[in-house]
């Protein structure tokens, strides 16, 4: 079986597995429409409108979720003992990793929609000019935070304090994608077109590119300990 | 000459956990069609030689060949050939016992993903399309054996195939592995009657070394 399909077949597996038992996945949405809510209401409706505020929530509140999404994704396997399961399959560690990371993706998108609508109401935000940008933009973000993070989870899912480890890990590494992202979805927000934002869609690729070599090389031996 | 294929070779295999050698420069083989029981009291290194075998666990040093290939050159292939089940279960909870079956299955490349005959022999049928979290610790262990057989591999290993079972499923499980050759079984277990009555041949670890090694 070929490496794309085992990842798929692997991602497949864990939302089945997540969306059979619907209160995890609602409480990373319903952590997301509350933090939009209490933002909204904490900034009143100028401040919480205005580009700069409102792109830095969004991506706060994303990475946040995110966080939620990784701290079940490699450490759920290990705990449960089903990583060896994982690892008696015959394919590559990148092979798995790379599913972790499309079910991350998935789940992150659907937060991404679900923020989106909330977002146009309590932040009174306008998208529908510059939609495409904008998913573009989500889309690098998320597929950028999906790695990392399952990357980062992997590395911890032995420690002890791997929650902890988790959310101290992921923030720095995860730094130039937040920056980059904000920034972006500042400038779209803004009514500025793509050609504007080839900066920080540069960075979030070359951030994409790296950090795949890295862990193409060695989650092998993340996987073994 | 013997036309026989070592299925599990390991030679001057050491490994090593911090300051604790959980083996020590071990050095075995086990033919195709061998039923083999590794015994011994807990910390002995059992585990970790079955974990080693299954390609699971880098040794520290030495050698590990299976089917006379190195396990760990190409671990994708050899994985192929291994089906491993230990006191963990590797099923997800919410998941079907079809659903985690078909799942290893696919990612087997298997195209018959119904192992009919496995599933009929452990009395399975009427717990197939039941979510794993519902099954006892001994239909749950069946369903694993399952699981790691549905690829039809020729070594087959088996971490304390007998812990926590009741006689009933120990007895089908010794009459189901008693008739695989010929596949290599490699089980470890603390209890000797068991082993007794599945393997042919017992080697004993003490201390991760190898104390005895003896037919029945």
């Amino acid at each position: 079986m070929g490496f794309f399909s085992t990842a798929k077949g692997i991602a497949e597996k864990d939302l089945k597995a997540e969306f059979r038992k619907v209160y995890e996945i609602f409480s990373i949405l319903i952590f997301s429409v509350s933090s939009i809510l209490i933002c909204s209401l904490a900034w009143g409706g100028v401040l919480a409108s205005r580009s700069e505020v409102a792109a830095a929530a969004l991506w706060i509140i994303l990475f946040f979720a995110s966080v939620l999404t990784f701290t079940t994704s490699f450490t759920r396997e290990k705990d449960r003992g089903t990583l060896g399961g994982l690892k008696t399959l015959p394919c590559s560690a990148s092979a798995i990793l790379f599913g972790k990371v499309l079910y991350a993706i998935v789940v992150l998108l659907l937060v991404e929609c679900v923020l989106l609508l909330f977002s146009s109401v309590f932040f009174s935000l306008e998208f529908s000019e510059r939609l495409l940008e904008l998913v573009l933009v989500f889309l690098l973000g998320i597929v950028d935070l999906s790695f990392a993070g399952s990357f980062v989870s992997g590395l911890v899912m032995f420690s002890e304090g791997k929650t902890l480890l988790l959310s101290l890990l992921l923030f720095p590494i995860c730094m130039p994608v937040l920056m980059s992202s904000v920034l972006a979805t500042e400038k779209i927000i803004n009514g500025l077109n793509v050609v504007d934002i080839l900066p920080e869609l540069r960075l979030l690729l070359a951030f994409l590119f790296g950090l795949a070599a890295i862990a193409g090389l060695t989650f092998k031996f993340v996987l073994e300990a | 000459m013997s036309c026989l294929v070592a299925a599990v070779e390991l030679i001057e295999v050491s490994k090593r956990y911090g300051y604790l050698w959980a083996l020590n420069s071990i050095s075995l083989k086990v033919d195709s069609g061998e039923l083999v029981a590794f015994l011994g009291p807990n910390g002995a290194g059992k585990t970790t030689l079955m974990k080693i075998a299954a390609t699971h666990t880098f040794p520290s040093s030495g050698n590990v060949k299976i089917f006379e290939q190195d396990a760990f050159k190409n671990g994708g292939q050899t994985r192929k050939r291994i089906g491993f089940v230990t006191h963990e279960s590797f099923l997800y909870d919410e998941l079907t016992v079809e659903e985690n079956v078909r799942f290893y299955a696919k990612l087997f490349s298997v195209k018959q993903e119904n192992p009919h005959n496995i599933i009929e022999f452990l009395s399975l049928k009427r717990w197939y399309r039941v979510p794993v979290k519902r099954l006892s610790y001994g239909l749950r262990k069946r369903a694993d054996i399952v699981r790691a057989l549905v690829h039809r591999p020729d070594l087959i290993l088996l971490d304390e195939l007998f812990a926590g079972l009741d006689e009933e499923t120990c007895e089908l499980l010794v009459d189901y592995f008693r008739n695989q050759q010929p596949k290599a079984v490699l089980v470890s277990s603390h209890s000797i009657e068991w082993a007794k009555k599945l393997c042919d041949r017992g080697i004993f670890l003490d201390k991760g070394e190898i104390a005895q090694d003896t037919r029945f």
